[in-house]
């Protein structure tokens, strides 16, 4: 089966949601992401990047339970799913590949 | 800290709603978080996260049948207000009978008005269709007549570039046709040969351009043509005899002149036959006949009219004469001119009546706010609720107003077979035929009233009861607030004040017609029979004289060259000079042909001198003259005198006191009496009371025998006098009926309102009775309130209403003055019929048992 592409943002919020492992939900995906890049992303880049794999199949999602906070509404939980794995893997596998390539030479100096 | 409600409101319009709630959960969270630091930042960021949200991917679906149940919903609220209306008849009726009432009042005077707004609207030419009329000083006054020189429109059309049709109009007078044994009376009129090309009657038979050219022409109504010939087809060329003198030939027939026109007649004659019948038209000293023009393309009414001012006076005319025109579909509703410049008319009438009917819809609409907000608090629970279950405030308004609307339908539909019912009656009153359209426009404008009517009354209930608190309600916390409280007095309030000016100005009209009834009118006016000479009445003159006042019954007899109430054409000159006379001024005076015994039998009071009287031999160079004339030419000590009248001096044998021959809408004009038995047409007889009936059947005999062929018309003179006040008699009686409606539509409102607080104290009520309270003194703690506004009310009522009447009366020269006591009766009237309204109702309340009202709770 081809695996479905991913977009750097979409990688990035796939390696996230599989780094928070069942606690990944919007504000705290981009909370991470914000930290580790260090720079202000808006949440509808989140939602979008999200629900664009969750049509793919990369992730699952499930409703939590009802807390006061958050005007009552529930959180959005989101898991990565085994091809959402393979993905990830065929890219890092790509990637390392492709790394590998590169000769020493130009930067040894 | 909330996140802004417009951002939030707009994300839940467009989102898909299985997105929805993780993405506003998210967002809050985001803004949550923010806030704490930057409240001013997170709500911006959060205002464009929002709108970054606004992708194909997060849209729902917009489709358009979002009410699936709209129509459940409508059903729901129909069964609702059904089993509002049986479960509160009483409210139902009160506000079925008011609304319709108010309805069918309306749409009565919708009817008046349109068609009186239709009047003389007939004519193709239409703003270029003006008449001329002439302006002449009257002792400093400008006095606006309709009468001109009878060869002005003829004049006119040759000088003038601008005209392209002119015609002369002459007065109307009643006169026999017949043809072979078949005599006929009819309304004839001479006119010039355009009138067909100027009013647009239409020619059933001939051509418009030539029906009036032959002088020996007469043009026939078809409804004439009738009577003449019994048919109204191939009647061209026959031969008619005009008062058993003339022949002419019908040249053509138009179709009967509908009731939207002021001019109305049965035939016409052509001016070259005026011309021979009434030299004196032609001269451009003596004013009789109406002058229209139509102009051409381009030309504008005003700037004929500065033309034309000194017309003439450049031909001839008397000194001071002006002249100047106006739109001819103008002057039935603005056809009064006071000291020469327009000044109302008829369309004060048809304003006054627009009015009150938009007033008595008013009340009668309030009516209906007011018992729906007072009912409130029965249908607090429903309200409740309904909300607490989800119900949207629309929803609500909805329901409300659509219960309102179908209210208005309802009565839309009782008041439309009221009007049915009504029309005749109406008819009679006004005047007029009118007749309930049914086209589509005029019930789709009834739909419409219908609808504005229901959404004026449903719309504060509907905003009043949508927008209480549901937890209020259902904790049973909810008081009647005091604004609302307030607002429904002074619905009452104004419902009172309305009906009070009403009564005020019924009572008003009433005396008024009543001073003009019985003042003394300076002569008597009762009993005067008379008739038109014709035929060989005019030839023998004083033997029918002498033969009717050989009539048993008859007490004497005389004849008067008009009826002193028709003053019409040529019965005015300006053409007496008097010694000191300053030359500039021109004084109008009334001039009244009479024959020997005329003055006496009209009982008129003289001042100084004597009667005309054949004892005194030929009385042709003598005159008297009205204490208004004598002033009017600033003489003392008259008798004896010499004037100068149409160039030959005449002497003054007497002065009579100032008479009302005129209606009290106009001072008393200078007049004089003139003996000239030649010229006096009309046989006038005073015949005793109560032998009316044996002395016309006498005379229609006589008549018969001594001048076959004419129709004998008679009238009494105080018809004519009557005829005078028809406009205020009308206004009289329907004001009459309008401020009844105006008053049982207020009560019927008291009543509801009565009802209600009395059940709303039921429980009070009881306690104090219990605590010894009597029944009188429950009635007048339960008036104590009404009484108070109805007081309020008459306060506010009593400067609206003098003005009103004030300026009503203005309208008259001789008038009652205004009394304290119209104004303190009318109240008292008010409050009467407010006082029995509430009792009625409280008493009932009253009486009840406190045992029943306390045993529940």
């Amino acid at each position: 089966m081809k695996t479905p592409s991913l977009g750097e943002f979409e990688e990035l919020v796939l390696l996230m949601v599989g780094a928070l492992h069942d606690e990944a939900y919007g504000v705290a995906v981009l909370e991470n992401l914000e930290g580790h890049l260090k720079k202000k992303l808006n949440i509808s880049a989140v939602h979008v990047a999200l629900k664009r794999m969750e049509d793919k199949g990369l992730v699952r999602s499930r409703f939590g339970g009802i807390t006061e906070d958050r005007g009552g509404r529930r959180k959005k939980y989101y898991v990565m799913t085994a091809l959402g794995k393979r993905a990830l893997d065929h890219q890092y596998a790509l990637r390392n590949t492709i790394y590998s390539l590169i000769p020493d030479i130009s930067f040894s100096k | 800290m909330k996140p802004p409600k417009r951002a939030l409101q707009f994300l839940r319009w467009f989102c898909r709603e299985d997105y929805l709630e993780e993405i506003e959960g998210d967002l809050i969270e985001v803004f949550d978080k923010q806030s704490a630091s930057s409240p001013r930042a997170a709500r911006w960021g959060f205002i464009w996260s929002v709108c970054k949200y606004l992708r194909p991917q997060f849209m729902r679906a917009f489709t358009f049948n979002v009410h699936q149940n709209a129509r459940a919903m409508f059903r729901h609220n129909l069964t609702i207000t059904y089993r509002n209306f049986l479960k509160y008849k009483s409210s139902f009726f009160i506000n079925l009978i008011g609304l319709s009432s108010g309805l069918a009042c309306t749409m009565l005077i919708y009817l008046w008005v349109s068609d009186e707004l239709k009047v003389d609207h007939l004519h193709a030419a239409g703003d270029r269709l003006v008449e001329v009329m002439e302006c002449q000083k009257d002792n400093g006054q400008i006095a606006v007549q309709s009468g001109t020189p009878g060869i002005l429109a003829e004049t006119m059309a040759q000088e003038l570039p601008e005209i392209a049709y002119a015609t002369t109009v002459s007065w109307t007078d009643k006169y026999t046709l017949s043809i072979d044994e078949r005599n006929v009376q009819g309304v004839g009129v001479y006119a010039g040969k355009d009138y067909f090309y100027i009013f647009s009657f239409p020619l059933l038979q001939g051509d418009p351009q030539k029906v009036l050219t032959d002088k020996k022409s007469i043009v026939l109504s078809d409804e004439m043509a009738m009577r003449l010939f019994g048919t109204a087809d191939n009647v061209l060329g026959k031969t008619v005899t005009w008062q058993h003198e003339k022949l002419f030939n019908v040249s053509g027939v138009f179709k009967k002149i509908p009731a939207q026109s002021t001019q109305q007649f049965d035939f016409l004659l052509t001016t070259e036959e005026m011309k021979e019948a009434h030299p004196w038209t032609q001269q451009w000293t003596n004013n009789a006949p109406s002058t229209f023009v139509v102009l051409r393309d381009g030309a504008t009414v005003e700037a004929f009219s500065a033309k034309i001012t000194n017309f003439v006076t450049d031909h001839g005319g008397e000194k001071g004469t002006t002249v100047f025109a106006t739109p001819y579909s103008r002057l039935y509703l603005h056809g009064r001119f006071v000291n020469g410049v327009e000044a109302g008319g008829r369309i004060e009438y048809v304003r006054m009546f627009s009015i009150i009917a938009f007033f008595i819809l008013l009340i009668a609409c309030i009516n209906f706010m007011n018992l729906s907000t007072a009912r409130a608090s029965r249908r607090i629970k429903e309200i409740g609720t309904k909300k607490a279950m989800g119900a949207s405030r629309r929803a609500l308004i909805i329901q409300y107003l659509s219960e309102s609307m179908l209210m208005a339908m309802l009565s839309m539909a009782c008041a439309f077979l009221l009007v049915m019912l009504l029309l005749p009656q109406f008819n009679l009153i006004t005047g007029k035929t009118l007749t309930m359209p049914a086209d589509a426009a005029t019930l789709l404008s009834l739909a419409g009233l219908a609808v504005f009517a229901g959404w004026v009354a449903g719309s504060y209930p509907a905003l009043y009861l949508s927008g209480f608190n549901p937890v209020a309600i259902l904790k049973g916390q909810l008081q009647g607030s005091w604004s609302e409280l307030w607002i429904r007095r002074g619905l009452v309030v104004f419902q009172f004040v309305c009906s009070v000016v009403l009564i005020v100005s019924v009572w008003v009209v009433y005396e008024q017609m009543q001073y003009t009834q019985t003042k003394n009118l300076g002569y008597n006016k009762d009993h005067l029979l008379y008739f038109e000479g014709q035929g060989k009445v005019i030839q023998n003159l004083e033997t029918v004289i002498a033969t009717v006042k050989n009539f048993p019954g008859v007490t004497d007899a005389s004849s008067i060259g008009h009826s002193l109430m028709e003053f019409g054409a040529g019965s005015s000159t300006s053409s007496i000079q008097w010694e000191g006379k300053d030359p500039d001024l021109v004084v109008e005076m009334e001039n009244v042909r009479v024959n020997y015994g005329m003055t006496e039998m009209l009982e008129v009071q003289l001042l100084a001198g004597r009667h005309y009287s054949p004892r005194f031999g030929t009385e042709d160079t003598n005159i008297i003259f009205n204490e208004a004339a004598i002033a009017a030419m600033g003489m003392q000590d008259p008798i004896g005198k010499t004037v100068t009248l149409w160039g030959k001096p005449r002497t003054i044998v007497g002065v009579v006191k100032d008479f009302h021959f005129r209606s009290f809408h106009e001072k008393v004009k200078p007049l004089f009496f003139n003996l000239a038995p030649e010229g006096t047409f009309m046989v006038m007889m005073k015949v005793e009371a109560g032998k009316e009936a044996d002395v016309i059947a006498r005379l229609e005999k006589f008549h018969k025998e001594y001048n076959p062929g004419f129709l004998l018309s008679y009238r009494f003179l105080d018809q004519d006098y009557q005829a005078q006040y028809v406009a205020e008699q009308r206004v009289a009686t329907l004001s009459k009926y309008f401020a009844g409606l105006a008053i049982l539509i207020s009560s019927l409102g008291l009543l509801g309102l009565a009802a209600f607080t009395a059940e709303r104290r039921l429980k009070e009520i009881g306690i104090r009775k219990i605590h010894g309270a009597t029944n009188v003194s429950v009635v007048f703690l339960l008036m104590k309130d009404f009484t108070r506004m109805v007081l309020v009310a008459i306060v506010i009522s009593f400067p609206i209403s003098y003005v009103i009447s004030k300026q009503w009366l203005d309208g008259f020269a001789y008038k009652i003055s205004l009394q304290w006591w119209f104004f303190v009766s009318a109240g008292l009237a008010a409050l009467m019929v407010a006082w029995f309204t509430v009792t009625l109702q409280t008493w009932r309340t009253a009486r009840v048992s406190p045992v029943r009202t306390l045993r529940s709770e």
